[in-house]
């Protein structure tokens, strides 16, 4: 690679080629200079004319080439329908046969939202308070899932493989109807739902199936907050338990050697070597829970949106959307930095 | 480094050694001729306190984990239990876990009402196209973000993270009308003057007629459009072009993937004469295969449990994620002649929904286990 480079530095001032004839190299033609670059230290530097171009600038040509699909998708259907939703976030709207009729009225559309309509700042301050106390709770509780499950033990697969189990299946609807909040048609209210989750006696359920009836309530009761809560997590950290996981299988072998020949108890080893070695995967963990608990469907500013967006008011229902994920990325970007100092990257 | 297997070799070797000193150091305490200097005094409590904690907590550990396990196969255990179960014992008392008799009515009636058979054809042909399509491009662009230094790369990447962190309920508006009333930069216009009435896939039914756009004052503004909604393209097009389902993600995959391959790999096949995309299929693809099976098997995952984008794009194109989606209304009409009943009363039929729906990407799951965990575990992400 340096013998081509070389090459061509030197003789690229020689020929001069002009810089508008660079796009027009394609990738079919390219290998060309790379077989004719090869020659140029015998001199007949004449006849590689219009293709001189350097190593460095031909291969970030190809960087384009293979970017070339994603970027022009990338415009068409992700750019375009961003920028067009930020416009109607602008506008009053109305959908007419073949297009959106707009008006522009400013910010009036974000006041609105945020004066007028009180479910919205209630249901913002709600995913905001659950995600600030839940988002801890799964790092801390994916991380103790996966040291216990980097420990070797009979049915370490097994246990693996149900961790992971709700990331196959809590994305779909079938987490819905075992949420039981399918049945949303109003009629049947509250008393009727069914749920096979949360309503049901979980606690209850687990001592029934192991065969222990009758203990005291009050414990029951404690138990099954908790549980219910563990619900959440357990059903929520599939991806993390996994990231961290292989983490704790990269920590070298000779760190774990030097503290146990130190004598270091479990305790001292998790805080000292555990932690360090998986800090930066603690940040790539903090930021996928919380882009994941922003971004759920199910979340209740989601679907504050979607209901604005059915009842035709898409103008407000982008403004809701946009200064929703403003305040997620303001988030994002005061939490990360506060959290890279405390991270240990190996050199 | 040692290998994993001489790293066993050691460990056990260690276990040995000390096992000796432990019986070195209690044979001594007999005899009555304790040398301080075998063993330390820390060093005894320190074996103690490993020889309880050795045995405690696997006791513990199984707790935690069965308890755990139990939470997380809660629903599922459920829907086995009520799948089979005729309705009258969902309301017997004396039936906990194991119905009396088992039943396929239940099966059969969902299948029949969710009109399974084409509709798991129709979801996994498109969920086959569609992944294959975002696999691959995805790699592409991955091996264009890892490998290569060019203007705007920053802007690029920064583009890969937006894909990953908006939420697809931003752009689905606009994307509708796209599709909708999709003019395809004149090529419909094109189209018309060529003489074509309309697309369809099939002629009888929702047929896509190639219409004008009228203006507000009732004029035509020459514009040509054509409704695209209902078509399986909405979905292979944003596959094709990387802006699939969690596409970004992918991208970002296959970027930290390519990014922990070895430059020597690649230098030494520029200097063979490679240019750069026989170097990707030469030598990068075949090195890649683990994260290709992985991410393949995620996009046929998150495609299978997708209902938002489609049931946005689809009305009349049945996936089985979108049939189980209304399930419970279907239900109604079928079951119980248009009335509207509560969970309660058919929890058995939408239990053997779900466990219908849900059943070929368990089986899919139960295999390729491994390619799960450990794939994505070793396919990038970690390497930040």
């Amino acid at each position: 690679m340096a013998e081509t480079n070389n090459a061509a530095v030197e003789t690229a001032p020689e020929v001069k080629a002009p810089k508008v004839k660079a796009p027009k190299v394609k990738e079919p033609k390219a290998p060309k200079p790379e077989k004719a670059a090869k020659p140029a230290k015998e001199p007949k530097p004449q006849k590689q004319k219009g293709l001189r171009i350097p190593y460095e600038k031909r291969k970030s040509l190809y960087a384009y080439g293979f970017l070339a699909i994603w970027l022009i998708g990338s415009l068409y259907f992700f750019v375009r329908p961003l920028l067009v939703s930020l416009w109607y976030s602008f506008n009053e709207t109305a959908v007419k046969l073949g297009y959106m009729e707009t008006k522009f009225i400013g910010i009036q559309n974000y006041i609105k939202a945020f004066r007028e309509n009180t479910e919205y700042t209630e249901a913002l301050l709600a995913v905001l308070s659950n995600t600030l106390w839940k988002t801890p709770l799964i790092i801390v509780f994916s991380i103790f899932i996966a040291v216990i499950l980097n420990q070797k033990f009979r049915g370490r697969t097994f246990a693996r493989a149900v961790f992971f189990l709700p990331v196959i299946i809590a994305t779909g609807p079938v987490l819905s109807i075992i949420n039981g909040d399918m049945d949303t048609s109003g009629y049947s209210g509250g008393a009727d739902q069914f749920s096979t989750m949360f309503e049901t006696d979980m606690t209850g359920a687990l001592f029934n199936f192991l065969g222990v009836y009758n203990i005291s309530d009050k414990v029951t009761d404690m138990i099954s907050t908790v549980t219910s809560n563990v619900f959440n997590l357990v059903w929520n950290s599939g991806i993390q338990i996994i990231i961290f996981l292989s983490a704790l299988q990269n920590i070298p072998f000779s760190a774990k050697e030097a503290a146990s020949i130190e004598g270091a108890t479990a305790w001292e080893f998790f805080w000292k070597i555990t932690i360090p070695y998986i800090s930066p995967m603690i940040v790539t963990n903090l930021i996928y829970t919380i882009v994941d608990s922003f971004i759920d469907p199910n979340n209740s500013v989601m679907s504050l949106v979607l209901a604005r967006a059915s009842a035709w008011y898409h103008g407000e229902s982008a403004a809701m959307a946009w200064a929703y994920f403003l305040i997620v990325i303001i988030a994002l970007c005061i939490v990360l930095p506060i959290i890279n100092k405390f991270v240990y990257y190996e050199v | 480094m040692a290998t994993a297997k001489e790293e066993r070799q050691f460990a056990k070797e260690r276990e040995k050694a000390l096992k000796e000193r432990h019986k070195a150091y209690k044979a001594a305490k007999k005899a009555g001729t304790l040398d301080e200097r075998i063993i330390s005094p820390e060093h005894i409590r320190y074996m103690r306190r490993r020889a309880i904690v050795s045995k405690v907590w696997p006791f513990f550990r199984f707790l935690i984990l069965f308890g755990l396990c139990f939470v997380i196969l809660y629903p599922l255990i459920y829907m086995f239990s009520t799948a089979f179960r005729p309705n009258v014992q969902m309301t017997d008392p004396s039936v906990i876990w194991l119905p009396k008799s088992f039943t396929m009515s239940n099966m059969i009636d969902v299948w029949e009402t969710m009109d399974f058979g084409p509709t798991l054809w129709n979801t996994i042909k498109l969920n086959i196209v569609c992944s294959l399509l975002s696999v691959v491009v995805c790699a592409i662009t991955g091996y264009g973000l890892a490998r290569f230094n060019f203007k705007g790369k920053g802007i690029c990447f920064a583009l890969v993270i937006m894909q990953i962190i908006v939420p697809p309920q931003i752009t689905v508006i606009p994307l509708y009308l796209q599709y909708a009333f999709f003019k395809g930069f004149g090529l419909v216009k094109l189209l018309h003057i060529l003489g074509v009435k309309q697309i369809a896939y099939s002629s009888t039914q929702d047929p896509k007629v190639i219409q004008e756009i009228i203006s507000p004052a009732g004029e035509p503004t020459g514009q040509w459009y054509v409704s695209l909604i209902n078509m399986p393209i909405v979905m292979y097009a944003p596959a094709i072009f990387a802006n699939g389902i969690k596409s970004g993600l992918f991208i970002f995959i296959f970027r930290q993937f390519f990014r922990g391959l070895p430059i020597e790999l690649e230098d030494a096949a520029y200097l063979d004469g490679c240019g750069p995309f026989k170097t990707f299929i030469r030598i990068m693809v075949p090195n890649a295969s683990t994260s290709f099976l992985t991410v393949f098997l995620f996009a046929i995952v998150w495609y299978w449990n997708d209902f938002y984008i489609s049931s946005t794009f689809f009305t009349s194109n049945h996936t089985v994620a979108l049939q189980l989606r209304k399930l419970s209304d279907t239900l109604d009409q079928r079951l119980f002649s248009g009335q509207q009943v509560g969970t309660r009363k058919k929890i058995v039929w939408l239990e053997s929904g779900c466990l219908l729906s849900i059943a070929p990407i368990l089986v899919m799951y139960v295999f390729l286990q491994k390619y799960f965990t450990e794939g994505l575990a070793r396919s990038g992400l970690t390497g930040m």
